[in-house]
């Protein structure tokens, strides 16, 4: 009764999201108040019915009710309790329901928080919701219904994909899909401005947070899955241009872009009709994101089954809410009101180029991604775009943002002073050319970009602390009072340069551990010791264990320096019988920023083992860069003020404002 | 009926939420126009919050002011020359699609791909419930789990091995039955049971570790068929022809004919000998067309062959006695089965039975302790 309960509460919200569908935004194109006001408690009860669903799938795994085929499929009486859990999502059918409750999240909290947003946006922002729900909804009980049922249930499950039982892989998809889709939420309000016309002025103040809070989901989730990539297969890499990567990445680039426009908008009024093209852009690619990962067109551990029928299905989806928001916006956006004017040197224009820079990354990978599948599906051949095609074009269109990031805050609000922008990032630019001279004389010519590569970092960390200094101006009132103005800035002054340094954190982990990482293959017999980067390595032996649901070899390494033990490592390679699947598990070592990573490979008849080592100098910083930035979205999200650009007002009349637009 | 009811219960509550704004009609909510005043009004205080915390200079303020008393102007035309809206007669028909069209299309939808009539299966509550009526998998489920607890149990492995054979799991049977000898000693049945569960799992090849098992039956029991059986087929398939027909003929020699194993066996010999071509009749020996049997019986008959099999030793030993090791046996296979209350009548069974023989009730009271049956 439960399992059915769960099915049922699962079809009542998909009917109520279809009436979610017409009956507010029919409300509001007739300025109906009472059609609209269904709104706000649709959107509450839909969230209560698909979270009702998702808790009785939840019960079926943690029961192991084999009587549900997805649980059979996915799961075993004998997995770890914490698997069981996220091995609900660990599969096709209830990674769906999953990214349809986060979306019913999101409507929800809209509903919750939206008190002061005028009533017809609001409640075309939640039909527009109620839209993709009944899509996605529609989806999963046509295609893939994670209740479909067994009368004569099986004793055992399959087991869940070995390389999903990973405590990162628990986390990676939820945090994932809170960026995915609250992107639908900006969607969802750039929608609205079209269908109505008319962009309010809350309508700036209500996307940026929550283009914010989709971006820190986002950022997080990327991290997440690239740090489980770099531990769990085996092979010390972190980003490999893998297309489903890409697919995470493009949103996320599109994304930023649209944090950085929605601030304008906020502050200044400008960017309008080109920030909802990018809401549009940026949900679009969320849309693109999951058909290529949930398709099956792309093979990797995130294509749980290859079904046309589906991969059909979401195509479909796909193209209504594109082709037909871009249709809607190439009809509708002529009616929004232009924004204010800016000069091109001015913190407006530092933020379009911003954008520009962007787009074009995000434009460049989304060819780097979709070229290869375009052309097998015409041509049937197979290539395959790499690392080589995105150093040579994301690369380059990274560099002049990355060196623009310092100046972008220093200009001030509708005309700006490039000079006196230059004058106070002095001495960043003085720190970072001092750190790009250690690296080259420490390491000489073997790697000639790694200094220019540490001096960027250096300078955007350095950057974004020289600007918030600057804002309290401490050179010229001295410290104590300096610091007290420190104290009393806003924060989203502290969110805008934890975003910055966060960036230079991230590159400064990417250039030391590509550029000066040690890698050493080789088999070894118990008692062989070998060198990684002044560690002295001794393997002394291989050992069966036994896990909960698998079997494993685990390998023993003492790590010592300079004669004294300090650390074992116990790589280890799993065998899950229930698959007769194998996996490995890396083991790593931290030291300060750096880590030592050790993994197994091939056993020998005779003892011995291969094994691949790496020692990678600064590599966590990758990932603390991640955290930096997130932290700083966070920060800027909790700074509930009016954000007001205040213009730098004309002395003289000058010339040469252009256009927002 | 309960089912139903909450589905009721559910559906009526959605409506609800649809249907109560409806009714409401209020009209506290700001409209666009005002809206967009408030929020430039409180852009004018926060510039002055700005002013005060020193975030922006005087003339960055007035600059600032300017800007949002433009636009609050603005605002404000545009929300004066917009009339006030008025509710339409659309409410009537928005009402009707929740009342009509929520039970309807939630119950057809459901009705067409849903299984109302299935229950929930929990795992635990399956290996918990009545053995009667279960299908062969559960049983085998808490077979397995109650070894798994107690793996030195080599009753419960005796008991699992031929099951699983049936069921066509012969490596799990071949494991099971290695289990058992190492728990309960080797014995001709046992050593022959393995053996068999290896060919079987070797798809009919008689392999080395089979051979071996079957050597060593032969030594416990040298005038047992089976594992000569399989012995001599190991010599055909190993080419030795003249070794493997004398073999089979020392086999028939004497030998029953009714045996199930005889026409077998005669089929080797005569293709060894060349009365029969090679390629008309495949060599097979019983544990093939065992599996066969078993394969092509349906779940519910191989459950109830588990059963008969316990129910068959039971009948046996009410009828006629029997061992009292026999009984220990009995009550072990019913409390692997998990059926307590039946091991416990048969363990009453037994007292009566060997009233008389104290050793027996010595016996008796070690398996009670043994199976936690003691009170």
């Amino acid at each position: 009764m439960i399992v059915e309960t769960g099915h049922f509460a699962l079809v009542l919200a998909f009917v109520l999201a279809l009436i979610q569908s017409v009956v507010p935004v029919w409300g509001a194109v007739t300025s109906d108040r009472r059609l609209m006001e269904t709104a706000a408690p649709v959107a509450n009860a839909l969230f209560v019915l698909v979270a009702l669903s998702f808790a009785v799938l939840t019960w079926a795994y943690l029961a192991s009710d084999f009587s549900v085929v997805n649980v059979w499929e996915n799961s075993h009486s004998a997995k770890p309790l914490i698997f069981k859990i996220s091995g609900v999502w660990g599969n096709h059918e209830g990674s769906m329901l999953l990214w349809v409750l986060i979306l019913v999240l999101f409507g929800s909290l809209v509903a919750l928080f939206s008190g002061n947003v005028p009533a017809p946006l609001r409640a075309t922002v939640l039909g527009v919701q109620g839209w993709i729900t009944a899509a996605f909804l529609l989806f999963i009980l046509a295609t893939s219904n994670p209740f479909e049922r067994i009368p004569q249930a099986p004793i055992e499950g399959n087991d869940l994909n070995p390389l999903l039982q990973d405590i990162g892989l628990a986390i990676h998809p939820p945090l994932l899909y809170l960026g995915y889709v609250g992107f639908s939420i900006t969607f969802a309000f750039a929608v609205a401005a079209l269908i109505l016309g008319r962009i309010d002025a809350a309508w700036a103040r209500w996307v940026r947070p929550w283009a914010l809070l989709a971006w820190v989901f986002l950022t997080l989730g990327i991290a997440m899955g690239s740090y489980w990539a770099y531990y769990e297969l085996g092979w010390g890499g972190w980003w490999f241009w893998d297309p489903v990567e890409n697919a995470s990445f493009m949103p996320w680039l599109a994304g930023t872009a649209l944090l950085h426009s929605a601030i304008v908008m906020e502050k200044r009024e400008a960017l309008k009709v080109w920030t909802v093209l990018l809401a549009i852009f940026t949900f679009s690619l969320s849309l693109l994101g999951t058909f290529l990962v949930r398709s099956g067109v792309l093979t990797s551990v995130h294509a749980f089954a290859v079904d046309p029928e589906r991969g059909l299905f979401i195509l479909v989806i796909l193209c209504i809410f594109i082709g037909g928001s871009f249709t809607l916006y190439a009809w509708r956006a002529p009616l929004l009101k232009q924004g204010g004017l800016f000069a091109p040197i001015s913190r407006e224009g530092a933020l379009v180029l911003n954008n520009l820079f962007l787009t074009a990354a995000t434009v460049s990978v989304l060819v780097g991604t979709l070229y290869p599948l375009a052309l097998e599906a015409v041509t049937g051949e197979k290539i395959s775009v790499g690392a080589p095609f995105f150093n040579l074009t994301f690369g380059p269109l990274m560099i002049p943002l990355l060196l623009a990031i310092p100046f972008g805050p220093l200009l001030a609000w509708k005309r700006g002073d490039l000079l006196a922008a230059t004058q106070r990032l002095y001495a960043a630019f003085g720190v970072a050319l001092l750190a790009a001279l250690a690296v080259f004389w420490a390491w000489g010519m073997r790697q000639v970009l790694a200094p220019i590569g540490v001096g960027l970092a250096v300078w955007i960390m350095a950057g974004a602390v020289a600007e918030l200094l600057s804002r309290t101006r401490i050179t010229e009132i001295g410290l104590s009072r300096g610091l007290s103005r420190l104290v009393g800035l806003p924060r989203s002054a502290f969110g805008t340069m934890l975003g910055h340094f966060g960036v230079g954190v991230t590159l400064l982990g990417i250039v030391m551990a590509t550029a000066f990482q040690t890698e050493l293959v080789r088999t070894v017999r118990p008692g062989d010791t070998f060198d990684m980067a002044g560690y002295q390595l001794t393997f002394t032996g291989i050992a069966p264990r036994q896990g909960p649901n698998y079997t494993e070899q685990v390998g023993h390494l003492v790590v010592r320096q300079g004669g004294a033990e300090i650390a074992a490592m116990d790589p280890s390679k799993r065998i899950y019988p229930a698959r007769g699947m194998p996996t490995t598990e890396a083991s790593i070592l931290t030291f300060g920023f750096s880590q030592l990573y050790v993994s197994l490979g091939e056993t020998r008849d005779d003892g011995a083992v291969d094994i691949r080592a790496y020692f990678k100098p600064m590599i966590t910083l990758i990932w603390l860069g991640t955290l930096v930035m997130s932290i700083g979205g966070i920060i800027s999200i909790t700074d509930r003020r009016l954000r007001v650009g205040a213009p730098k007002p004309a002395r003289a009349k000058t010339a040469g404002l252009s256009p927002a637009e | 009926m309960t089912l139903w009811i909450l589905f009721a219960l559910m559906t009526g509550l959605t409506a609800l939420t649809v249907l109560m704004p409806l009714r409401r009609g209020s009209a506290s909510a700001s409209d666009a126009g005002a809206a967009d005043e408030a929020v430039y009004k409180a852009q004018l205080e926060e510039v002055d919050r700005d002013l005060q915390r020193g975030l922006v200079d005087a003339a960055q303020a007035e600059a600032a002011r300017t800007e949002i008393a433009r636009r609050l102007l603005a605002a404000h035309k545009q929300n004066q020359r917009n009339g006030k809206s008025a509710a339409t007669g659309a409410v009537k028909w928005a009402a009707l699609l929740p009342a009509l069209l929520l039970p309807a299309g939630a119950l057809g939808l459901y009705l067409w791909i849903g299984s109302p009539d299935l229950p929930d299966q929990p795992l635990e509550a399956r290996l918990q419930s009545n053995p009667e009526g279960q299908p062969v998998e559960v049983l085998v489920a808490r077979v397995e789990r109650h070894l798994a607890a107690n793996p030195q149990d080599g009753q419960g492995w005796e008991v699992l091995a031929p099951v699983y054979m049936s069921l066509g799991r012969p490596q799990d049977a071949a494991q099971a039955y290695a289990n058992a000898i190492r728990l309960n000693g080797a014995s001709e049945p046992r050593q022959s049971s393995l053996g068999e569960a290896l060919v079987v799992a070797a798809e009919g090849l008689v392999t080395a570790d089979a051979r071996a098992a079957f050597e060593r039956a032969v030594q416990l029991d040298p005038a047992a068929a089976k594992p000569r059986f399989f012995l001599a087929l190991a010599l055909g398939q190993e080419g030795k022809r003249d070794e493997a027909i004398s073999a089979w003929k020392r086999l028939l020699d004497g030998a029953n004919p009714n045996e199930i194993w005889v026409p077998a066996a005669q089929q080797e010999l005569a293709q060894l000998e060349g009365r029969l071509p090679p390629s008309l009749q495949p060599p097979r020996g019983p544990a093939a067309a065992d599996v066969e049997a078993a394969a092509a019986m349906s779940e519910a008959e191989r459950g109830e062959m588990i059963r008969s099999m316990v129910d068959g030793l039971k009948t046996r030993l009410e009828a006629d006695g029997g061992s009292v090791e026999e009984w220990v046996r009995l009550i072990r296979a019913q409390i692997v089965m998990g059926d307590k209350d039946a091991a416990k009548a048969s363990l009453a069974k037994a007292r009566e039975t060997f009233a008389a023989e104290p050793p027996a009730l010595d016996v008796l009271r070690q398996a009670e302790t043994d199976n936690g049956l003691g009170s």
